[in-house]
Parts: structure tokens; sequence; C-alpha cells
């Protein structure tokens, strides 16, 4: 087997803590299912205001998105633009 | 004799990399933990977006007023995850670890326990989602109340925010004047 590296030992942490970051995932997951049911609760309930019950459900939606995307920059930047390794 | 305590050994094939590459590591694995605060504004905002949706689907003619406390109120459930974003781009871009002297297995470590206090602001994310969805909810009901209702809600937030603030204090006492590599 051919030792590891310290720069080895950086990559491999650093593949864990991008797989770590994107657990933020969850939460949008479920927050905006929950936007999902009561938006179609909502169209349901009065067909006539689709239009405004979609609009109010995909504003609140996005903004609920923005945890995961934070997750997935940080996780892109580990993977694709590693500062650590600059530091070693 | 063999060692067999594997965490020893484990702990020792550590130590046989060059300090920098242990540390680094650590705030690698820390900086993902971080980012996993996410998962509370991600759930609160979307609570709010779904109380959104049913208040305006009651009364469609409040869409705009619930919209506006609808944002507000997502606007500062996303202060956890906003606060995590900034450790975790601290952690990457502005090590303050990297160059101390002292045991470098403390170091490591309170690189990943920096990056574990983080995940406390799951809770504020979510409550602060709460209130908002709440406050949204009633503010279609009742448009009239909208401003004691905003108040209201900002007031509690606020409450709400304290532990997140506690982790993060921790999180930077951690990184930036660490007491245990003095004990050393």
């Amino acid at each position: 087997m051919e030792p590891i590296t310290g720069k080895a030992l950086i990559l491999a942490a650093s593949a864990i803590g991008a797989g770590l970051a994107m657990i933020a995932g969850i939460g949008p997951g479920i927050g905006q299912g929950y936007a999902a049911g009561k938006g179609a609760e909502g169209v349901g309930r009065q067909p006539e205001a689709q239009g405004d019950i979609t609009r109010t459900m995909l504003l609140g939606a996005a903004v609920a998105e923005t945890t995961g995307i934070y997750g997935l920059i940080i996780a892109l930047i580990l993977l694709f633009a590693n500062p650590l390794i600059g530091l070693l | 004799m063999e060692n067999t305590n594997f965490i020893i050994q484990f702990l020792e094939w550590l130590m046989s990399f060059d300090r920098a590459a242990v540390i680094l590591a650590a705030t690698a694995i820390g900086t993902g933990l971080a980012m996993i605060a996410g998962i509370g504004p991600g759930i609160g905002q979307g609570f709010a977006a779904g109380k959104g949706a049913e208040a305006v689907s009651y009364n469609p003619k409040t869409s705009k007023q619930v919209t506006t406390v609808m944002l507000l109120g997502a606007a500062v459930a996303e202060t956890s995850g906003i606060l995590s974003l900034v450790i975790a781009l601290i952690m990457l871009y502005g090590n303050p670890m990297v160059n101390l002297s002292g045991g470098a297995i403390v170091i490591a470590a309170s690189a990943i326990g920096a990056g574990l206090s983080m995940i406390a602001g799951i809770g504020p994310g979510i409550g602060q989602g709460y209130a908002a969805g709440k406050s949204t909810e009633m503010t279609g009901k009742r448009p009239k109340h909208q401003s004691s209702i905003v108040r209201t809600m900002f007031l509690g937030q606020a409450v709400a925010q304290t532990t997140g603030i506690y982790a993060m204090i921790i999180a930077l006492v951690l990184m930036f004047a660490n007491p245990l590599i003095n004990l050393l």
C-alpha cells in the first residue's frame, strides 16, 4: 500500500465534509413539500385564486430553497475549488 | 506486543501526518457539519410558504399583505443559515486555526467542534419559520392588525434566535480564542 500523504488526508476529509454539507437538503425538502401541500389544499378550496396561490407558494418555496443552495455551494467549493490544499 | 486499541492506533496514524494536514482535514469536515444548520431555515421557511398559500386561498384580496409578512418572517428565519454559511466560509478562506501552535489534535478537534456547534441553527430556523407561518396566516385572516402581528412575530423570533447566537459564540471562541490549546 502506498503511503497516505497529508494532501490525501485533506482530500479525503473534504469528501466527507462535502457529503455532510449536503445533509442540509433535508430542510428545504420538508419545508417546500409542506408548502406544496398547502398550495394544493388552497387551490382545491378556492380554484379561481389559483394564480395568486401559486405565486405565493413559489415565492415562499424559493426562499426556503436558499439554505439548500448554500450547502451545495460549500460542497462544490470543497470538491472543485478546495482552498484548504493551498494552505498546506 | 501489538497495540490492539484501534482508537489509539487511529490517533497515532493521524499524528503521523503533517500537523497542518490534520488541521485542514478537520476543517473540511467542520465546514460540512456547519452547513447542516441549513435544515432549519429550509423547514421553517417552507412552513411559512405553505401558510402563505393557505392564507391567500382563504382571502385572495390580502395576497399582497400576506406575501409581505411571509417574506419578512422568512428573512428572519434565514439568519441561522447565513451565520452557518459565514462560519463555513471563514473556515475555508480565512482559516485562523492552521497557523496556531500547540497540540494539532486539539486544534483539529476544535475545527470539528466549531462545525458541530453551528448545527444548533436548525432550531431557530424551524422556530422562526413557524412564527412567520402563523403570522402570515393571521395577516390573511385579519389584515387590519398586520403591524401588531408583525411586531409580535419579530419579538418572538428575536428570542428564538438566542440559542443560535450562543452556538455561534462557541464556534467563534473555538476558532479564534481557543482556551484549550493553552491547557495542554
